[in-house]
Order: structure tokens, then C-alpha cells, then sequence
């Protein structure tokens, strides 16, 4: 039933214009970072020797950011698409298990964002080989910057989504999505077990592989709470 | 003829209030059933609860004999349902928004053509439904509803919106579900000329209540008629008519006849002339359907 249920999403989110900003997303960060990088250059080079560490240091400043408004705005997307004229009444009317429905949302939400995680790992090596920042190209650290950051923001992914889901209002969905980035931007000021610091991969100990577990850990309790609230729900 | 819905002291409470009362619902197969009662009255709130979009404060819903909280999934593979105002995708064709639906309950691409056939929006498939009528978009929804021929369609309201001669349309639709695809239909709707006109059963609810369940037909024989005969002196021609044994009685100015074969209007009429009445008017007065619904549900008007 999955299987279904998800090919049927993927036909629902055609022309919302979801995957334009799967792309966006990815090309923004690594587009202000190429004007970070035009305009001075010559600063950031004289800044380390390691100069691929300082470029992924740039790129992991933006990405946080650009992420948690995706997660936003593809979450109260996914939701809308029913909320619009609420057809959870006719979806849910359908021989669909309430739970693969969720999962499916959920699926579809966190692989979008995975996309543009790809996208993001291949613009930031293009780049990065382009500048010229050494022979030595850091793949491990590429793989990280790109993908630590979406695995620590399951648990967003889950809230979001259940917050998208559970209001049938958009207003409230965006409002509380609003704060979230803007906890993201103040994230160097939160304490560590703030989920909304987790994608920025900075922490006490300087092990960015603890946000990731977090993350997954959190979004996987998250989730289990957003889809039994889900199926108990009473569709009006 | 098999029970195809069959509700027990189902009862839905929000806040305190009764939205639907103990109800004891029973749709036998290849009925229409008409579901009547006024705005309010618990209708869409039952239909949810049938489908399983909301879970009963207490009572029981056995479609097709099987119990709706333990094999839900089966029984909805077989139902069809078009809730309140239509539901869809705006940004999509009416062809990709039946494709979604077609991808869950699996039939062949070509029921999809079929459907848009019945309801005559194949010449719109490919349009975005956001620039759709009210009218088109509620086809679409019976379409949808129909995509993978269910035994049991239930359609709450489904001419809302819809103009004169959508409404017939829909209707001729409706009626000949149960005959050609062995189909049970619940429809649900605040007019009474609509249930009238299209339904074999029929149950009223009023505030939560199911306070009325029986096949139409019999209803109608609820609408009696009486004949009201004006005429000078009243007393006398009371009199003269209990000779008769027609059973008269006055009210007013006028006396009611409760009798109303040709013969013996006839034998009124022509006693009271050869005794010399002036007779001012004689009118036949029907109690409607309309009254009859009146005064059980106490004045909440359909």
C-alpha cells in the first residue's frame, strides 16, 4: 500500500512547484556563497591554511537556514494540498491505512529535501574544485557538510509536518515555521538539545555525527507521536 | 433483501452535545435510501462515521454485516463517497485527480474515461479543476466516487450547487445506479422535494434523532387527503350529512369530509342541494409531504 500511496503524492505534488524549490534551495546557498567569494577572496584565502575547511565552514553557515525554510514551506505544502479543500474526507474515505498516509507525506517531505542535499554536495565540489582551494579534495567533509545537516533535521521534518498536518489552518503552520528559522538563525545562541541548532552540526563536544543521531533519534519519536494523532483524528 | 448499513445506538457527542443520538440506521441492498432532516440535524456527522472519518462516542456500524471498527479497509474498498462540498486537487486535471484515486483502490486506466463519460466531463479532462463550476467540480466528485464501482455509494448533498438541470441529470444518474450496477445508494439532503423524488426508503433525523425510517411509499400514504365543503347553515347540513354516514364534522365555517371517494362527494354535494343549502365552495385539501414532516420534527423546517 505504500508503494501506492506514494506514487500517488508524487502525481498530488506536480505543478506546486515543490521541485523548483528542491533546486532553489541548494543553488542559493552555494550561489551567496560564490558572492561571499567574489567579493572577498582574497580575505578568506589568507584566513587558514586549510582553505577547503574555511569554504565548507561558509557553505555550512548558509545551509542550516535554507534547510529549516524548506522544511517549512515543503511541509505546509504537503499539507495543504489536502487542507486546500479538505480532502482528507475523501482521501481518508479511501481503503487507506491512516499510519501509511502519514508515512507517505512524511517520505515524500524528507526525500525532497534529501534531493536537494544532493544538489548542494555537487554545487558545493564544483565550486570548491573551481576556486582552486587545493589539490586535495575533501570528500569525506564534502559528504558531511552536505548530508549531516538533513539527517539532523528529521526531527524539524517530524514536527513540522505534524504541526502542518494537525492545523487546518496555514497561518498557524507558517507562523510557528517562522519562528522555527528564525531559531535556526539565532542557533550559536541556543543551548545544544535545542532541536533547532542540531542542523548547524555544532555542538559542546565538536562531533557533528551526535546532531545526526539526535536528529534521526528525536524525529523518530516525533513522527510515531505526529502519526498516532494522525490516525486517531476525527476528519470533519 | 440483505442489510447492507446497519447502525446501533450510534451516538456522537461533541462538547456535551448530542450530534447524533442513539441511532439505529438500517439500509437493505439496492435501496436509495433518502437521509432528511434539516441543516444540523447530525447527517454529515452520521455519513463521517459510517465512512470511518470519525470514531463513535458510543454505538455500533456494521456495513455489509461486517463490523466498521474491525474490517475497515475491506469495507472501504467497496464504498464510494462524495462528503459535503466536493473535494480535489485544484491544480490538477480532472484526469489526474480520478488517476490519484484510481493509483489507491487499483482499477484499469480505462474506468477513468468511463467515469468522466457518466458524468459528461470528458470534453473538460484535461482542464485544471480550479476553473471548474461548482457544478463540474461536484460531478467529478460522483465520478470519483464511482471509479471503482462500489456496492455502496453514499453521497451527502450531492446536488448543492447544482443548477436545474445538473440537478435532474444527477438524479436520473443516481436512480439508475441500484438497477444497472446493483449498486445501494445513500443520499442525504435538507429538501424534501429531492428525497422525494428519487428515493425507495427513507429516514428523517432531527436534532441527532432518527425520528422516522420506513420505505417511501409508505410515507406517502401518511399524506391523507380531506374534502372541506363551504355552505350556508352549518348545522343542518352536518345533521343531514350523518344521515348519510359520511362521516362530517365542522370546523369554522366549513365542514370536512373525511371520505373522499367520487361517490360520496357526489352524494354529499347532491343532498345538500335538494335540501336547499347554498353551497359556496367544496375543495378537496391534501395534508403535503411538507406538513407532515413539520410536525415531526417540530417545526424545524426542511
Amino acid at each position: 500500500m505504500l508503494n501506492q500511496l506514494l506514487r500517488s503524492e508524487w502525481m498530488k505534488i506536480k505543478r506546486k512547484g515543490l521541485w523548483f524549490l528542491a533546486v532553489l534551495g541548494p543553488l542559493g546557498v552555494v550561489g551567496l556563497t560564490m558572492v561571499n567569494y567574489a567579493v572577498r577572496k582574497d580575505y578568506l584565502l589568507s584566513l587558514s591554511d586549510d582553505d577547503w575547511q574555511i569554504y565548507l565552514d561558509s557553505i555550512l553557515s548558509l545551509t542550516p537556514l535554507a534547510l529549516v525554510l524548506g522544511i517549512v514551506i515543503v511541509t505546509s505544502m504537503m499539507a495543504s494540498i489536502e487542507n486546500e479543500t479538505n480532502a482528507w474526507k475523501q482521501w481518508l474515505a479511501l481503503p487507506v491505512r491512516r499510519p501509511t498516509v502519514y508515512l507517505s507525506k512524511y517520505l515524500i517531505a524528507s526525500c525532497l529535501l534529501f534531493v536537494s542535499s544532493v544538489i548542494l554536495a555537487v554545487g558545493t565540489t564544483l565550486y570548491g574544485m573551481s576556486l582552486g582551494l587545493g589539490e586535495q579534495i575533501p570528500w569525506i567533509k564534502i559528504l558531511q557538510n552536505s548530508f549531516y545537516p538533513w539527517l539532523s533535521s528529521q526531527a524539524l521534518i517530524a514536527f513540522h509536518l505534524w504541526i502542518a498536518v494537525a492545523n487546518n489552518n496555514q497561518g498557524i503552520t507558517v507562523s510557528i515555521g517562522v519562528v522555527g528559522v528564525i531559531m535556526t538563525f539565532m542557533s550559536f545562541f541556543l543551548p545544544d538539545w535545542f532541536m533547532w541548532k542540531w542542523p548547524s552540526l555544532a555542538n559542546d563536544w565538536e562531533n557533528p555525527f551526535i546532531n545526526t543521531v539526535l536528529g534521526i533519534s528525536v524525529g523518530l519519536l516525533l513522527f510515531i507521536a505526529g502519526m498516532w494523532h494522525f490516525s486517531k483524528k476525527d476528519v470533519s | 433483501m440483505s442489510i447492507i448499513v446497519q447502525t446501533e445506538q450510534l451516538t456522537k457527542t461533541f462538547q456535551k452535545q448530542h450530534a447524533v443520538d442513539h441511532m439505529d440506521m438500517t439500509i437493505r441492498e439496492g435501496e436509495i435510501y433518502g437521509f432528511l432532516g434539516p441543516n444540523g440535524a447530525g447527517k454529515t456527522t452520521t455519513i463521517r462515521m459510517l465512512l470511518g472519518l470519525m470514531k463513535p462516542t458510543s454505538g455500533t456500524v456494521k456495513v455489509f454485516g461486517k463490523q466498521l471498527s474491525k474490517h475497515k479497509l475491506d469495507i472501504l474498498r467497496q464504498v464510494g463517497s462524495l462528503v459535503e462540498n466536493p473535494s480535489y486537487y485544484p491544480h490538477l486535471t480532472a484526469y489526474e485527480n480520478l488517476n490519484i484515486v484510481r493509483e489507491i483502490v487499483g482499477v484499469s486506466q480505462k474506468r477513468i474515461s468511463e467515469v468522466l463519460e457518466t458524468v459528461r466531463l470528458t470534453e473538460a479532462a484535461h482542464r485544471k479543476v480550479k476553473g471548474y463550476s461548482l457544478g463540474m467540480k461536484q460531478r467529478l466528485g460522483i465520478a470519483a466516487a464511482l471509479l471503482h464501482q462500489p456496492k455502496l455509494l453514499v453521497l451527502d448533498e450531492p446536488t448543492n450547487g447544482l443548477d436545474p438541470s445538473g440537478i435532474i441529470e444527477i438524479r436520473e444518474l443516481i436512480k439508475s445506479l441500484p438497477k444497472q450496477y446493483g449498486m445501494t445508494v445513500l443520499i442525504s439532503s435538507h429538501l424534501l422535494s429531492e428525497i422525494d423524488q428519487i428515493a425507495t426508503a427513507v429516514g428523517v433525523v432531527s436534532r441527532g434523532k432518527l425520528i422516522y425510517q420506513d420505505q417511501m411509499s409508505n410515507l406517502r400514504k401518511l399524506a391523507r387527503s380531506t374534502i372541506r365543503i363551504q355552505c350556508s347553515d352549518l348545522s343542518q347540513a352536518t345533521i343531514a350529512l350523518k344521515q348519510l354516514e359520511l362521516a362530517a364534522a365542522h370546523e369554522g365555517e366549513q365542514l370536512i369530509l373525511e371520505n373522499c371517494s367520487n361517490r360520496s362527494v357526489a352524494d354529499a354535494v347532491s343532498l345538500l342541494v335538494h335540501q336547499g343549502h347554498d353551497i359556496y365552495r367544496v375543495e378537496e385539501n391534501k395534508q403535503s409531504l411538507e406538513q407532515i414532516f413539520l410536525s415531526m420534527t417540530d417545526g424545524v423546517s426542511l
